[in-house]
């Protein structure tokens, strides 16, 4: 009578036959053919030497906006390498922070090539999700771009991706009819409140939130070594200095004209917003012809001024590990040339990101741009964005989110240092 | 009708209309927004309610070539269709075999899905994204794949029903058997047709539930938008930054998922009433 | 059956079964013709040589299968179970990647492997008792049942093993493994440093136990109870005012005299039938601090700046219950329904001539009524609460986060909630693993007490 559950156990044993028949490639995947290849190939990639690429499919994820103009760019790349053609290009529409996700929950289904904020690169080094970059590729790439985006794809000493932009960053977008002086940040929060508009900026979020904390003095770096551990925190919060941005979060967030936030299309009553470059297009629909932009304001804390400061950032893009020979050739010529000078410059033209390409910098159109004009100009009291843990950027989101709540309402100096000192200390934590 | 009665009456109507208002009101705001235009006015949130001026570009984006909507609503379509189907029949197999049929270790069988129940569904999701990934259901294979896993657990379901055959009387089946009828027989031509409420509210059910799923579709999925459903996509349009003014986008497809579904299950609301009462009373 | 055996005694009847099944194997293999006897080693060997090919041909079958499946592929995983893995990746000089040992894999197939050699071992002994009651059968001179009542017997006698088995088998792949791998990463230190295939992932013991219960330093001791508590909190406002405030407008609309009943019911029922995501995530933006909520409260001078609904964890929690009502009393309120019409209309009469006003008659007919026949979907409310993802991430995804709470959990997080914050946005598998098995454990209790005191949720076939 027990019969029926031999049958159950045969399906069993037949679903299992499947999960082996499909996940059968355990030890044995060295495909690593030691193929003989020049390291880097450039831009023109060796016509000559017709090496066999192979081919297959390489899938490349960036953002939505930038569907189109990718798949018109990888278009022309074949055009040009028809030695490469055997490969076909898919292109998705997945934002940097889900690519990000997704490639370090499973690195082999993720994208070949993605773009992604750098925030994320320690992560995804950690995660084996990028490509190193190195010899005299390395040399090429560090040539075309700015220093500090370079140093942004960089983990330890090796270089991991290829910069994309140098514009994200942050800046002031603000309602000329509003705001009448942008230099100064109670200013801009008296005018909102008078007009009864928001003022938004998103403080729960460790990248906004070190405009405060950078402008008053404090700091905050980590080291990395090539594996994307994180080696030591040098971190300068529990500080007068820290105090202070602590003082002038909490200050903001009192006025009845604080949002919090940094996305324009959420901003439901903004008449000024903390935002970059990527918003542009939707900050000039919303001001109309109000539209204006700026550095960002100066912060005034018991009668001291401080510029406000905050990070850097840089998009870069990333190629997988790939255990094909030729696919990676591949996939690491269609970056170069995705983030080369003229597609930098294109992009630009076609997307209004600012480039990170020093000859693309120079561009007259670039030059010419109102909002990159503004984010230069903060970008000189900004820092460079380094390597940050993940945690950190929960634990800021925890701090912003304390601000908001109002937590540290009531709270005098000591109050906020012992907070600050708690704060480092989980910060420091995270470098073992 | 006395007084004192018809102030109770219209205290009643009032609470009635007020507590209307409150559950309509979201609704109507939605609809509201659907119809502001996102390229005249704007598309991300504003603190009025109603536009300026009424338009329906919002529904036209999601039917122009550039927009993948009507892709993410024909997935979001079969993975219900099949799920209603698939799932019912499961659920009746396991409801008959566990309501009619007492076998060894029937009672453990409803014990270990009991404990199995108690875990949460998140837990195991990255499991499962590799389980299925395997089978090669992930990315392109996400619509089989989530049908496979909407079914295959299914069968832990089976309460409501087996409470709605455990109150058909025992002797039809023993009436039955002497008659010679098999087990079989007996399902086929007799349980079944008995249970059209039942039957219909199991496929009401699983057909809506696959239009909310927002948090495995979109591991299944993983980056794929072709594979998209419904719910993962829209849920992007607001949720991720790369989707500036969308909100108008996002109410228009809200509205057309909300508008079938809805007009579904007011059609068969009498059964899933019937449905939930029995589930409620038999636990 | 009834009465409460010791676990001494339970441990001492199960060794005796042992004994008495390995003594019974012995006696099998004695007495046993060389049909039988060969059957030890090739499964179904008796059965086919005795005509009953349907059940040799399926027991030789699942044996070649699962002795393949073990030895051909299982054991290669096996083999690693202890250690998960050892070679790591490794670059080429070319510059592509090779992958070594896959500790996820190691993990998931070693599980697998040793469900197949329970498999086995299971069906080997259901073959010995093929094998013995075939032999006596004919030694008693009947006749074994051909294979055409074999087959038969899966429509009639045997229908339920017919009925069950792919729905067992699609539990079992599914919902049973991934669960008992998830209960071993628990156990393993696999996270964002540890992450399959370029990192490996090893066994740390009851480590990630520890941390979740220690209270200072690193550890998620406050946060965890913190969660924990609101979550419990969370379930029961969610769970009995719902099911009062249900049952009152239920009553409401069920008045002698109220016009329009089923209007006022497909009103409410608007928000079941419309998917939460379209529906919550418009709610929760109407509250934000320049929603429209608070727009048009500033606009018509009710208040001068914005309430911070969702950004004080006091105003949110309160505000997640409020919206919970808007989702949860049309549901109770169509259960109510059904169920106020079956209280018997005499019982009300004959309390209102001893003057019993309707308070009265709610506490002392309608209420015990209602708690008698709900009793038992109380409880599956209440769990179903516990885990009631959807209502918490669509309007806050947790958040007020706070500096006294680590993990990125917040003061409106649920443990699930945090366990898929943790899952997806810090993949950090591991303490999602343990918070997982303690949302089991949660549930585990509280419908353990509930049991014990609603006795007759037990009585399942009392209601037949």
């Amino acid at each position: 009578m027990k019969k029926k559950i031999v049958s159950i156990m045969m399906t069993g044993i037949l679903a299992a036959g499947m999960l082996a028949g499909c996940g059968g490639s355990k030890p044995a995947d060295s495909s690593a053919q030691p193929a003989a290849e020049p390291a880097a190939e450039g831009e023109a990639a060796g016509e000559a030497e017709a090496v066999d690429y192979g081919s297959g499919e390489i899938k490349i994820w960036v953002a939505e906006n930038v569907v189109d103009f990718t798949k018109e760019q990888c278009d022309a790349f074949f055009a040009e390498h028809a030695d490469m053609a055997g490969y076909t290009v898919t292109v998705e529409p997945v934002g940097e922070g889900d690519a990000a996700g997704n490639v370090i929950t499973d690195v082999e289904g993720g994208a070949d090539i993605y773009g992604f904020a750098q925030d994320q690169l320690a992560r995804l080094v950690a995660a084996g999700a990028l490509t190193p970059i190195a010899g005299d590729e390395q040399t090429l790439i560090s040539g075309w771009n700015d220093a500090a985006s370079i140093n942004s794809a960089t983990v330890g000493g090796t270089l991991y991706a290829y910069p994309l932009t140098s514009d994200n960053g942050y800046f002031l977008y603000y309602d000329k009819s509003v705001v009448t002086d942008p230099t100064s940040l109670e200013a801009i929060i008296a005018d909102c409140e008078a007009a009864g508009k928001g003022f938004y900026m998103e403080i729960n979020s460790g990248w906004y939130q070190t405009a405060f904390f950078f402008g008053a003095g404090a700091d905050l770096t980590y080291e990395t070594d090539d594996a994307g551990n994180f080696t030591a925190c040098n971190a300068g919060y529990a500080t007068e200095e820290g105090v202070a941005a602590m003082k002038a979060m909490i200050n903001l967030h009192k006025s009845k004209a604080f949002n919090n936030g940094s996305s324009i299309s959420n901003a439901a009553n903004c008449a000024a917003i903390v935002d970059g470059t990527w918003d542009s297009g939707a900050a000039k629909d919303l001001f109309g012809e109000n539209y204006a932009c700026a550095k960002l304001p100066e912060f005034t804390v018991d009668g001291t001024t401080y510029q406000m400061s905050g990070f850097g950032g840089f998009k870069l893009m990333g190629v997988k590990p790939q255990t094909d020979a030729g696919k990676l050739q591949v996939c690491k010529a269609l970056a170069q040339y995705l983030s080369s000078e003229a597609v930098q410059i294109a992009r630009y033209n076609a997307v209004g990101w600012g480039p990170s390409n020093l000859n693309a910098q120079q561009d007259e159109a670039v030059k010419a741009d109102e909002a990159l004009t503004a984010l230069s100009e903060q970008l000189q009291y900004t820092i460079p964005q380094g390597q940050y843990p993940g945690d950190y950027w929960t634990l800021a989101t925890s701090l912003g989110d304390s601000i908001i709540s109002g937590d540290y309402d009531n709270a005098d100096d000591a109050a906020l240092m012992a907070a600050l000192q708690d704060f480092q200390a989980t910060c420091e934590g995270y470098a073992k | 009708m006395t007084k004192k009665k018809r102030i109770g009456l219209t205290i009643s109507y009032i609470v009635l209309i007020l507590i209307s208002i409150i559950w309509l009101f979201p609704f109507f705001c939605l609809v509201l927004q659907s119809f502001r235009s996102y390229q005249t006015e704007f598309g991300g949130m504003v603190n009025y309610l109603v536009p300026k001026q009424f338009s329906l570009d919002s529904y036209k984006f999601l039917f122009t070539e550039g927009s993948q909507f009507t892709r993410w609503y024909a997935n979001t379509f079969v993975i219900a269709c099949v799920v209603s189907v698939l799932q019912t029949v499961v659920v009746i197999c396991v409801s008959y075999a566990l309501s009619r049929m007492r076998f060894a270790g029937r009672k453990l069988l409803m014990n270990i899905w009991l404990v199995l129940g108690m875990f949460p569904g998140f837990l195991t999701m990255i499991c499962l994204y590799f389980l299925l990934k395997q089978m090669g259901l992930t990315q392109d294979g996400a619509v089989p794949g989530l049908i496979l896993i909407y079914v295959a657990s299914s069968g832990m379901g089976y309460y409501v029903c087996k409470g709605y055959f455990d109150t058909m009387p025992k002797a039809l089946d023993e009436a039955a058997r002497i008659d010679g009828a098999s087990r079989f027989q007996i399902l086929y031509q007799m349980i079944i047709p008995l249970s059209k409420p039942i039957i219909i509210y199991t496929m009401l059910v699983s057909f809506m539930a696959p239009w909310c799923d927002f948090v495995f579709a979109s591991y299944v999925a993983f980056g794929k938008s072709d594979s998209y459903n419904v719910a993962v996509a829209l849920q992007r349009w607001v949720w991720t930054n790369d989707y500036q003014g969308y909100f108008t986008r996002f109410c228009a497809g809200g509205i057309l998922v909300a508008v079938p579904v809805t007009l579904l299950f007011m059609f068969l609301q009498k059964y899933y009433v019937e449905g939930v009462t029995g589930g409620a009373v038999k636990g | 059956m009834g009465e409460k055996k010791t676990i001494g005694r339970q441990i001492a009847e199960a060794f005796g079964w042992l004994g008495a099944d390995l003594k019974d194997i012995g006696t099998t293999f004695a007495q046993g013709d060389f049909r039988t006897r060969i059957s030890y080693l090739i499964m179904g060997f008796g059965q086919i040589l005795r005509g009953q090919f349907v059940r040799g041909i399926a027991m030789l079958a699942s044996q070649g299968l699962l002795l393949y499946f073990i030895f051909g592929f299982g054991m290669q995983y096996l083999k690693d179970i202890t250690t998960l893995g050892t070679s790591g990746r490794g670059f080429n000089p070319d510059g592509t990647v090779s992958y070594g040992d896959n500790s996820f894999f190691i993990l998931l197939y070693s599980l697998l492997t040793i469900f197949a050699i329970a498999a086995l071992i299971l069906l080997w002994r259901i073959n010995l008792y093929h094998n013995r009651d075939a032999q006596r059968l004919l030694a008693a001179g009947k006749k074994l049942p051909s294979n055409r009542q074999d087959l038969h017997s899966l429509l009639d006698h045997n229908f339920d093993k017919t009925l069950l088995a792919l729905p067992c088998l699609g539990i079992f792949v599914f919902t049973v493994l991934p669960i008992i791998f998830m209960i071993c990463v628990a156990f393993t230190n696999y996270d964002y440093n540890h992450q399959p295939p370029s990192q490996l992932f090893t066994w740390v013991g009851l480590e990630n136990f520890k941390n979740l219960f220690s209270m200072g330093g690193d550890g998620y001791g406050s946060t965890f109870f913190t969660v924990l508590g609101w979550t419990l909190i969370w379930s029961f406002f969610a769970t009995f005012l719902n099911y009062f405030l249900g049952m009152a407008v239920a009553i409401l609309i069920n008045q002698k005299g109220i016009k329009f009943k089923k209007l006022w019911r497909t009103i409410l029922v608007m928000t079941i039938a419309v998917p939460q995501f379209v529906s919550l995530l418009y709610v929760g933006k109407m509250f934000a601090a320049d929603g429209l909520v608070n727009s048009y409260l500033i606009k018509w001078g009710f208040i001068t700046r914005a309430i911070p609904f969702w950004t004080n964890p006091l105003y949110a929690r309160i505000l997640i219950i409020v919206i919970n009502l808007w989702v949860g009393i049309p549901y109770i309120m169509l259960i109510a329904t059904g169920l106020l019409m079956n209280i018997p209309e005499d019982l009300y009469e004959s309390a209102k001539i001893d003057g019993a006003n309707p308070f009265q008659m709610f506490f002392s007919i309608t209420l015990p009524y209602m708690l008698f026949v709900t009793g038992p979907f109380l409880l599956t409310q209440f769990i179903g609460n516990l885990n009631n993802f959807n209502v918490i991430y669509l309007l806050t995804q947790g958040k007020p986060q706070s500096m006294s709470l680590k993990g990125g959990a917040g003061y409106t997080d649920l443990l699930v909630t945090w366990l898929y914050k943790m899952t997806v946005n810090d993949t950090d598998y591991k303490t999602a693993a343990v918070i997982g098995i303690m949302v089991f454990v949660v549930t585990a209790v509280i419908s353990l007490i509930v049991y014990n005191v609603l006795p007759s949720v037990k009585d399942e076939e009392g209601f037949q």
